[in-house]
């Protein structure tokens, strides 16, 4: 069964459909990502998975709950579901190991001490340990998104949403994080991933979802989209020489 | 000018008066900054209301409060409100209007940093399942009293110097004692000037204070141990 099935899924803002009709699955354990031109929803569709945005109309199904319900329990499937946003979004009053703790002990009532057992064992898996006592203010761009994982990871979530990790990290950086998306999946977490980034989707994801205009306009592999399209929309967006977004 | 000394003698002889007065001040004053925070930290949480009524109601009452003399609002209460049978005690009156109108300022402050704020930590406190009650208490609050620390500083200061409106409402506070010493002993200049004096000192240790506070809320400096 699909960790994830979005089915039909749409979302207006006034008259205009940001989401018209959006249906895919994501396998546990599989990887996804989502590109797309800059306004065609990508961020709505993520946002409208954990309630963040209220969805029109459509269905979610979350490990086979429908989870757009009124009486769905929203805190707990946000807990379910770890965001990564562009922009780190770490807590700037609080040092790296209170930001990866947080969570835990106010969400999932842990003691301090399993807390912070438990952000050691993620800040390691993700290289940065080492800074538990720094502030966000002190990090780069690359540590903090580092952070902000495993932020993420220490609520134990069944998947990871990135909304564009990687935009606003120099190419270097970049790599890193997609070399740090690649370990997850390897240790089998579920992720879908939108970016800009046709290097970081190829790098990461079995299988590309192309929106625009608030629609699924192909599902396929990097290569495929690249490739084997004769779709003037994809050719442009994906074919050889087209020009990184 | 204070030049003789006979001066400090006259007016020494007041001193328990004086003593007493400078006590209730620093009372009134200390009071009135721990329940003007604490209130204008609750009037601020109900400014983030998701209700629109409550929103209004609040910015109303701040409103009302920035906009309009304290001295009116404590005639009101302690001279006004007996025609009514409300009789309330100097100190009642003192402690509820100062509370009142503090918290609406210190609100306002507090308003002001919470502008400055980034709110995609909020979006991201709200995506990891935190409720808006463990999102005010855990990130914003702390941050924006933080932020809000110099503000802060300087309406306690503030508070110091405008408890000695009160005389007016014949509460027993240092400037009404001080203004008994000047008619008792007609030194007038030297009396006033002793009181201003006495308040600049308080002010001044005050200030210190306020200064060490900003700089411990400071922390952490972006210089500090890098990586
Ligand atoms: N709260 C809102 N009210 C009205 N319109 C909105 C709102 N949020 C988003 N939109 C509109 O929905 C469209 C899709 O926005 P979204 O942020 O999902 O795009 P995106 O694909 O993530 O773009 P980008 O690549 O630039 O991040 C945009 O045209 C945007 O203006
Ligand atoms: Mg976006």
């Amino acid at each position: 069964m699909a960790l994830l099935e979005v089915r039909h899924l749409k979302k207006t803002f006034g008259d205009r459909a940001v989401l018209d009709g959006i249906s895919f699955d994501l396998e546990e354990g599989g990887i996804k990502a989502i590109m797309g031109p800059s306004g065609c929803g990508k961020s709505t569709l993520l946002r409208c998975i954990n309630r963040l945005i209220e969805p029109t109309s459509g269905s979610i199904l979350f490990r086979g709950q429908e989870v757009t319900g009124r009486d769905t329990d929203v805190r707990a499937l946000r807990q379910m579901i770890g965001f990564v946003f562009q922009n780190y979004a770490l807590y700037r009053h609080l040092c790296v190991l209170d930001n990866v703790t947080v969570g835990p002990r106010k969400l999932k009532r842990m003691s301090r001490r399993e807390a912070e057992g438990k952000a050691l064992h993620e800040l390691q898996r993700l290289n940065v340990a080492d800074l538990r006592h720094s502030f966000p203010s002190q990090l780069s761009g690359g540590q903090k998104q580092r952070v902000a994982i495993a932020r993420a990871l220490a609520m134990d979530p069944a998947v990871l949403f990135f909304d564009e990790p990687t935009s606003a990290l120099d190419p270097v950086m970049a790599r890193e994080v997609a070399a740090v998306i690649n370990q997850l999946h390897s240790e089998n977490v579920t992720v879908l991933c939108v970016t800009h980034d046709f290097e970081l989707a190829r790098s990461v994801a079995d299988r590309i979802i192309f929106l625009r205009d608030g629609r699924i306009r192909a599902e396929d592999t990097a290569d495929n989209l690249r490739n084997h399209y004769d779709d003037h929309e994809i050719r442009t967006f994906f074919g050889p020489g087209a020009a990184p977004v | 000018m204070m030049g003789d000394l006979a001066v400090l003698q006259d007016v020494l002889v007041y001193w328990p008066e004086i003593a007493r007065g400078l006590a209730s001040t620093l009372m009134l004053s200390v009071i009135i900054t721990l329940t003007g925070l604490i209130a204008g930290i609750a009037v601020f949480y109900l400014t983030l209301s998701s209700s629109d009524v409550c929103r209004r109601a609040v910015q109303g009452y701040i409103s009302i409060f920035i906009g309009t003399p304290l001295i009116v609002f404590l005639f009101l209460l302690y001279y006004g409100l007996p025609q009514w049978g409300i009789k309330l005690t100097p100190l009642t009156v003192a402690v509820l209007g100062f509370t009142l109108n503090v918290a609406a300022y210190n609100a306002r402050y507090m308003t002001t940093a919470y502008n400055g704020l980034d709110p995609s930590e909020i979006e991201a406190a709200k995506a990891q399942g935190f409720t808006s009650r463990q999102i005010f208490h855990l990130m914003t609050l702390p941050q924006v009293l933080r932020l809000s620390i110099p503000a802060l500083t300087n309406q306690a200061i503030q508070n110091l110097k405008d408890t000695s409106l009160v005389f007016l409402i014949q509460y027993a506070e240092f400037f009404a004692q001080m203004q008994e010493v000047a008619l008792r002993t007609f030194r007038f200049f030297d009396v006033y000037l002793l009181t201003g004096l006495v308040y600049f000192i308080l002010v001044s240790v005050l200030t210190n204070l306020a200064r060490r506070a900003e700089m411990f809320a400071d922390l952490p400096p972006a210089s500090r141990h890098n990586r």
